[in-house]
C-alpha cells in the first residue's frame, strides 16, 4: 500500500528527514511513534502529498506523490494533528462540503454523511455549529470527514489529542472498527494507543527510522527486561540512538 | 468544475453566516443611498454617472475588508492543508473561492438597480450608459477581489492582509494624479495603471477594449500569482 524509497526532507538547509525507508501493506495498522520534532507529522503531510520530499519517493498504491498527486488524494483519508474544521458551519454541511470535494457521487453524498455520523456517534449533534461543540465532537467531527469517502489509507495525525479517557476509548474503537476495510497510519505520544491499535510500529528519532518492528516482537524483546512494555521499547530505542 | 461551485457556495454561505458582512452590507447600502440622494439633488440629471465613481472609490474601502480572510483564515485554521489534500486543484479552489467573493459582491452592487428603477420612474436616464457603468463597476470589484485574494494568500494574519489590499488599491486608485509630475513612458505607465481612467470610460458610456483588456489582465495575473502562492505552501 505505501513503500518510501529514500524520502528527505529539509527545510531551508535543516534535514527533518533523512533517507526514510518503509513499506506498509495494505490492511495493516502502522504507528509512528516519536519526540516533538522528530519528523512524525512532515512524514505524513509527504504521504498526503501536502509537501513534496526534497529526496527520494513515495508509493501510495503504487501511485507516486510526486508524479500522481491527484490519484492519491482520492485515496487517502486524513486528520490533522489540529482537525480542519470550518467553526461557523454545522455538522451536516460540512460533511456534505467534505463529501463533494472527496468526488464522492452525488446519489451517494447523503447516504456516506449518514454512514459516518452513525460510525463517528454524530447524530445527535448533526445539525449544531461545529464552533460550540466540544473538543471530543471536533475530533470526531474531524475524522468523520477523513473516512466520508472510504479511503483506502487513513492517516492520523495524534488522533486522540485533548481527548478524556472515554472519547480516547470511543475513537480507538472507531479506528479499529476500520481495520478490515482500510490501512491505518496514525502518529501519537499516547504510547498504550499505540499498544492497542497498531499491529506495528515504526520509531522516528531526528528524522531517521530507528525502530520498524512488529508489536508482538517489540514486546517480546521488550520482556526479557520485566515486564514488557512499549514504553520501555520507545525509551531504550532513544537511548540506543543517542 | 461542480467543485468551484462547491467552494463558491460555502464560501458565499460563509460570508452570510458572519455578522462583519451583514456590517458591510448595510452600511454601504446606507453611504450609496445618502450619496446617490446627494448627488441626484444636487445635478438635477437622470444618471448614475457620479454615483458609480462614488462606488468606485468606497470599494476602495470594503474590498479589503472582504478578502483579507478568505485564505488567511484558512491557513490560521489549518484547513488550507485539508483543502489541499482533498482531490481538488489548486485552480478550483481559486476559482471557487473568486467567485464566491464576486457573488457577495453583486449583492452589494445590485443596490444600483434600484437607483435605475428610481432615476426611470422620475426621468429619462440612459440605458447603455447604467449598463456600461455597472459592467465597469463589475469588472473594477473583480479586479479589487482578485487582488484581495492574491494579499490574503501572502499571509496567515487578516489584517496584513487588509494592509496590503489597501496600499495596492489605493496605488492603482490615486496613481493618475502621478501624471502630473511625470513625462513619457512613466507618464503613459501611469495613465494606464490607473483604475480611475478606466472607470471613467464605463460610467460614461464608453466601452472600450483596451479597458477589458486591463481589467481581465490584471484579475488573471493576481489570480495566477495566488495560484503560484499556494501551490508553493
Amino acid at each position: 500500500m505505501i513503500e518510501a524509497i529514500n524520502v528527505s526532507k529539509s527545510f531551508n538547509g535543516v534535514t527533518v528527514l533523512d533517507k526514510v525507508n518503509f513499506s506498509v501493506e495494505k490492511g495493516e495498522i502502522v504507528g509512528f511513534l516519536g519526540c516533538n520534532g522528530a519528523g512524525k507529522t512532515t512524514l505524513m503531510r509527504i504521504l498526503t502529498t501536502y509537501l513534496k520530499p526534497t529526496v527520494g519517493c513515495a508509493k501510495i498504491a503504487g501511485y507516486d506523490v510526486n508524479k500522481s498527486p491527484g490519484h492519491i488524494k482520492r485515496i487517502i483519508g486524513y486528520l490533522p494533528e489540529n482537525p480542519p474544521l470550518y467553526e461557523n458551519m454545522n455538522v451536516f454541511d460540512y460533511l456534505r462540503f467534505c463529501a463533494e470535494l472527496k468526488d464522492v457521487e452525488r446519489k451517494n453524498v447523503l447516504p456516506s454523511i449518514d454512514r459516518v455520523l452513525a460510525e463517528c456517534n454524530l447524530r445527535e449533534v448533526k445539525s449544531r455549529n461545529i464552533g460550540i461543540l466540544s473538543k471530543g465532537y471536533k475530533q470526531r467531527v474531524g475524522i468523520a470527514q477523513a473516512i466520508i469517502h472510504q479511503p483506502q489509507l487513513l492517516i492520523l495525525d495524534e488522533p486522540t489529542n485533548g481527548l478524556d479517557p472515554i472519547q480516547v476509548e470511543q475513537v480507538r474503537s472507531l479506528i479499529k472498527s476500520l481495520e478490515d476495510r482500510t490501512t491505518v497510519i496514525l502518529s501519537t505520544h499516547i504510547l498504550s494507543e499505540i499498544e492497542q491499535l497498531a499491529k506495528r510500529v515504526l520509531i522516528i528519532k531526528k528524522g531517521k527510522i530507528i525502530t520498524d518492528n512488529s508489536m508482538d516482537e517489540l514486546l517480546r524483546s521488550a520482556s526479557s527486561q520485566g515486564k514488557p512494555s512499549l514504553e520501555k521499547v520507545f525509551i531504550q530505542a532513544n537511548q540506543d540512538n543517542e | 468544475m461542480s467543485k468551484i461551485f462547491t467552494i463558491a457556495k460555502k464560501e458565499l454561505a460563509q460570508y452570510f453566516k458572519s455578522p462583519a458582512a451583514y456590517i458591510i452590507l448595510i452600511i454601504s447600502c446606507a453611504v450609496f443611498n445618502v450619496f446617490f440622494y446627494m448627488i441626484i439633488n444636487e445635478n438635477r440629471e437622470a444618471t448614475l454617472r457620479e454615483v458609480f465613481q462614488l462606488m468606485e472609490f468606497m470599494f476602495i474601502f470594503i474590498v479589503p475588508l472582504l478578502t483579507m480572510r478568505v485564505f488567511s483564515e484558512e491557513k490560521m485554521n489549518g484547513t488550507l492543508e485539508f483543502l489541499l489534500t482533498t482531490p481538488t486543484t489548486v485552480w478550483f479552489i481559486v476559482l471557487g473561492k473568486y467567485l464566491g467573493a464576486i457573488l457577495f459582491y453583486f449583492v452589494m452592487i445590485s443596490v444600483s438597480l434600484v437607483y435605475y428603477l428610481i432615476l426611470a420612474r422620475f426621468g429619462a436616464p440612459d440605458a447603455a450608459e447604467f449598463i456600461s457603468g455597472i459592467i465597469g463597476i463589475m469588472l473594477e470589484g473583480a479586479l479589487f477581489i482578485s487582488i484581495g485574494l492574491l494579499a490574503s494568500s501572502l499571509t496567515r494574519h487578516q489584517i496584513i492582509a487588509a494592509i496590503i489590499t489597501y496600499v495596492v488599491l489605493f496605488f492603482l486608485y490615486f496613481c493618475l494624479s502621478f501624471t502630473q509630475y511625470t513625462a513619457g513612458t512613466l507618464e503613459s505607465v501611469f495613465r494606464h495603471m490607473s483604475t480611475l481612467s478606466h472607470m471613467e470610460n464605463f460610467s460614461q458610456g464608453l466601452i472600450r477594449l483596451s479597458d477589458f483588456v486591463y481589467y481581465f489582465s490584471g484579475i488573471s495575473i493576481c489570480l495566477w500569482l495566488t495560484h503560484i502562492r499556494l501551490t508553493r505552501e
